[in-house]
């Protein structure tokens, strides 16, 4: 199963042994499920108790989403025709299938192993200072908005109502991390110095964002209208508007890590899954 | 004599049950006091988010990953409310964090504690939350009107904690004989200290007789205490877990549970700063403080800009 | 009003209404489900299952179980025990659906109730809201904190009595 995944080096991305709608969905899940951890470590230790709040607030919104989007996932299986079953077969929790009872959220939020989770790459970095933070979220909201505002219109009604129940909260999110990327682009030199470094070392992991996988095609192709590059457009004009602001400047160079749609990820994402995953491991099968 | 008479009018005003208001008159003790009960009280909200928060990461379902998300959010905004609170009395947020970082000030010893399993979280929701209730829903009527007017919303959400916490438990209890000895063992770490909370007995507590007296106190230590343990040992059955005090018993002629002696010495060397975790918890705060300064530097240098900018659009 | 040993066969979707109305927000309970704009349908077939619909605020909202719990008790208390309840996403949730009372009684209980929607939902950066005192009616008040102890809800401050208020955002 797991080996049939081989790194393409053509322009197209990697291809992928996830198949149909099914990646796709737990490719929304897990990106929000895993920046939702991310942030989740900033409460209570946040720079000043609004933004402690504020950040926890969005680690709550991630969380929620990716709950909706697992649900979704466990429920589109548990319908599913044997034919429709045998295109999630690589993304099933092998834990799951010694307990002989339906699919749910949290075995697939909680039980897979680390080469199956389809988030992006930006997602799972540890989480930095605050500027790095900030300009994370930013990045992944200026994103998120209008590929939701896509899915929000297509004819899979329960994916097209979770994105539209999560535009309102991504609406916020880009907001509160905009002015803040202002704010410390534009404060004080420390400030400036910290979130251009920031956008150093996050800008490789761009790449991704708007490169369809197979997980895109496929999805794609079942009919759920995605449309990266106009996804890429509208998050260009954002960051050119807030980076102005900032006084920033857009990097020139062109983006390069990618692999998180693939299944294939950073060294920090078995270290973030062995602590999230800790209790369902320990004590599988129990109601929590 | 000016004084004496404002003394007296503000007495009266106790008296008849009429809120004192941040812009009133009122004795410098009566503030002091105010101020060093509720910046406490929000230093509490804002070190309870530490034990707590530590096990967001590892909280075993999405269901209980968000509900834990979202009570240490509402803490820091009750934390956030009370800074706010306190302001009114004259003091800035500034002055009480830096009081907290030194020492001077104090917040609810309950936090020293570790949170060691994730049966822990339920223990503080229905233990901490409760006994917090108990201290605090009287204090929806205390005397000073934005403390008592916060008080009222602030219980609403600590009720939500305290009957999310132990439904919880109740999950553990119903599951695994693993997840039910996790349950007891919480309890059984969680139920004496959870008793200190409502400090020494009445016949060791200093600060009391002037806090009766402006009705910023209305009940003693020793009967909240009590309503607690009558509280909780009623729920503790619903449980199926044991409360771990052999002399707990029903009282008949009483009307109450007759309970065991607390280890006095453990509170008070808990409250000296000798706890399991009192050195974790203020290193944590310090240091998320000092990590922070160079963003709240940005923030303000920042609003500084826009403002200038604004004014010269406006010349 | 509807007795507490109701024939479940017997009871219409406008009296499980008026029961519903006394199952409240586990946060802010002076509002019920109803004036919160949480409960979207009650459904009563012909066979007499009973449906019941609401929608989260937002999706992280941790109070869904809660809710769905209390109306289960509250049709309980009433004789009604077979309800199914569908927690729909679609009409996402706004603040519009609050209704005048709810707001009404949010005020009173000290918190702001939400300015209308298109007043200030945009994505206008660093704009600001006017919002009035509920305890002095001003309208000299400054924004604290963009999300207080809820996600629905912002901290403000009055300039003039100087209380700290909640304000239930637009949303
Ligand atoms: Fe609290
Ligand atoms: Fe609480
Ligand atoms: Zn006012």
């Amino acid at each position: 199963m797991l080996q049939t995944i081989t790194k393409d080096t053509g322009n197209s991305g990697l291809s992928s042994p996830f198949r149909g709608t099914g990646g796709f969905i737990l490719h929304l899940a897990d990106s929000a499920l895993v920046l939702g951890q991310r942030n989740a470590e900033w409460t209570a230790h946040g720079p000043v108790l609004e933004q402690d709040i504020a950040i926890t607030n969005i680690a709550l919104d991630l969380i929620g989403q990716a709950r909706n989007f697992f649900a979704y996932a466990a429920q589109a299986y548990n319908e599913s025709k044997d034919a429709g079953k045998a295109s999630f077969n690589n993304l099933l929790p092998r834990p799951w299938i010694a307990f002989n009872r339906e699919l749910q959220e949290d075995d697939l939020a909680f039980l897979r192993d680390e080469r199956q989770y389809l988030n992006l790459l930006l997602c799972e970095l540890p989480k930095g200072d605050w500027a790095f933070t900030i300009l994370r979220q930013y990045l992944f909201s200026a994103y998120q908005l209008p590929l939701f505002q896509q899915l929000a219109q297509g004819s899979d009604q329960q994916l097209a109502a979770i994105a539209a129940k999560g535009i309102k909260e991504v609406t916020y999110h880009l907001r509160w991390s905009a002015e803040w990327v202002i704010r410390l682009g534009d404060g004080t030199e420390e400030s400036n110095r910290r979130i251009n470094k920031a956008l150093t070392e996050l800008w490789p992991y761009t790449a991704e964002l708007f490169e369809p996988s197979q997980i895109e095609l496929d999805a794609a192709a079942s009919g759920i209208p995605i449309r990266l590059e106009e996804v890429q457009v509208s998050w260009q004009n954002h960051i050119h508007r807030v980076f102005g602001e900032a006084g920033l400047t857009v990097p020139t160079n062109k983006p390069f890590q990618k692999g998180g749609k693939a299944g294939i990820h950073t060294e920090h994402m078995g270290h973030l899954l062995a602590e999230m995953q800790y209790l369902q491991r320990t004590y599988p099968n129990q109601q929590w | 004599m000016l004084v004496h008479y404002l003394e007296n009018t503000f007495q009266q005003k106790i008296d008849a049950e009429t809120r004192i208001e941040p812009k009133d008159w009122m004795p410098d003790k009566y503030r002091q006091t105010l101020i060093r009960q509720i910046s406490q009280h929000a230093h509490s909200e804002i070190v309870g988010m530490l034990p707590e928060g530590a096990w967001i990461s590892r909280a075993p379902s999405l269901k209980r990953k968000q509900i834990l998300l979202a009570k240490v959010q509402d803490e820091a905004g009750h934390g956030l409310y009370l800074y706010s609170a306190a302001e009114t009395l004259g003091i800035s947020r500034d002055e009480m964090i830096a009081q907290l970082h030194s020492g001077k000030a104090k917040y609810s010893s309950i936090f020293n504690y570790p949170t060691l399993t994730w049966a822990d979280m339920g223990a503080i929701g229905w233990l901490v939350d409760g006994a917090a209730i108990m201290n605090q829903v009287p204090l929806c009527r205390t005397s000073y009107g934005p403390y008592s007017r916060a008080m009222i919303r602030v219980c609403k959400e600590e009720s939500f904690h305290q009957r999310q916490g132990f439904e919880s438990l109740l999950v553990l209890c119903q599951g695994s004989a693993e997840q039910k000895a996790m349950a007891q063992d919480a309890l059984n770490r969680w139920w004496w200290p959870s008793l200190m909370m409502f400090g020494p007995h009445d016949s060791d507590s200093t600060n009391s007789e002037a806090s009766m007296q402006w009705k910023i106190k209305r009940f003693s230590n020793d009967e909240l205490r009590q309503r607690f343990v009558d509280m909780i040992a009623e729920q503790a059955k619903v449980l199926g877990l044991t409360l771990p005090d052999p002399d707990l018993k029903w009282n008949e002629e009483r009307g109450h549970y007759d309970f065991g002696k607390i280890n006095w010495e453990e509170f008070w060397q808990v409250v000296g700063g000798n706890g399991p975790c009192n050195k974790e918890r203020l290193d944590a705060r310090k240091k998320a403080w000092e990590d922070g300064a160079w963003v709240r530097e940005a923030a303000v240098a920042h609003a500084e800009k826009r403002a200038a900018r604004k004014a010269a659009v406006a010349a | 009003m509807v007795s507490k040993t109701t024939d479940t066969s017997r009871i219409t979707e406008q009296e499980v209404w008026s029961i519903l109305e006394k199952v409240k927000d586990p946060e802010v309970p002076v509002l019920s489900i109803i004036d919160l704009g949480v409960l979207r349908g009650v459904q009563l077939d012909a066979s007499g299952k009973l449906t019941i619909t609401i929608t989260p605020t937002y999706s992280g909202c941790p109070a869904m179980d809660t809710i769905s719990m209390d109306i289960r008790l509250k049709l309980m208390e009433y004789g009604i025990r077979e309800v199914q309840i569908i927690q729909q996403l679609s009409p996402a949730w706004t603040t519009d659906w609050m209704t005048e009372g709810g707001k009404k009684k949010l005020r009173a209980y000290g918190i702001a109730p939400p300015n209308p929607k298109q007043q200030v939902c945009h994505q206008e950066l660093f704009a600001t809201e006017a919002i009035q005192c509920p305890h002095c009616n001003s309208w000299h008040t400054e924004l604290i904190s963009q999300f207080g102890s809820t996600a629905c809800k912002a901290l403000y401050r009055c300039t003039d009595c100087r209380e700290a208020f909640d304000y239930f955002k637009c949303h």
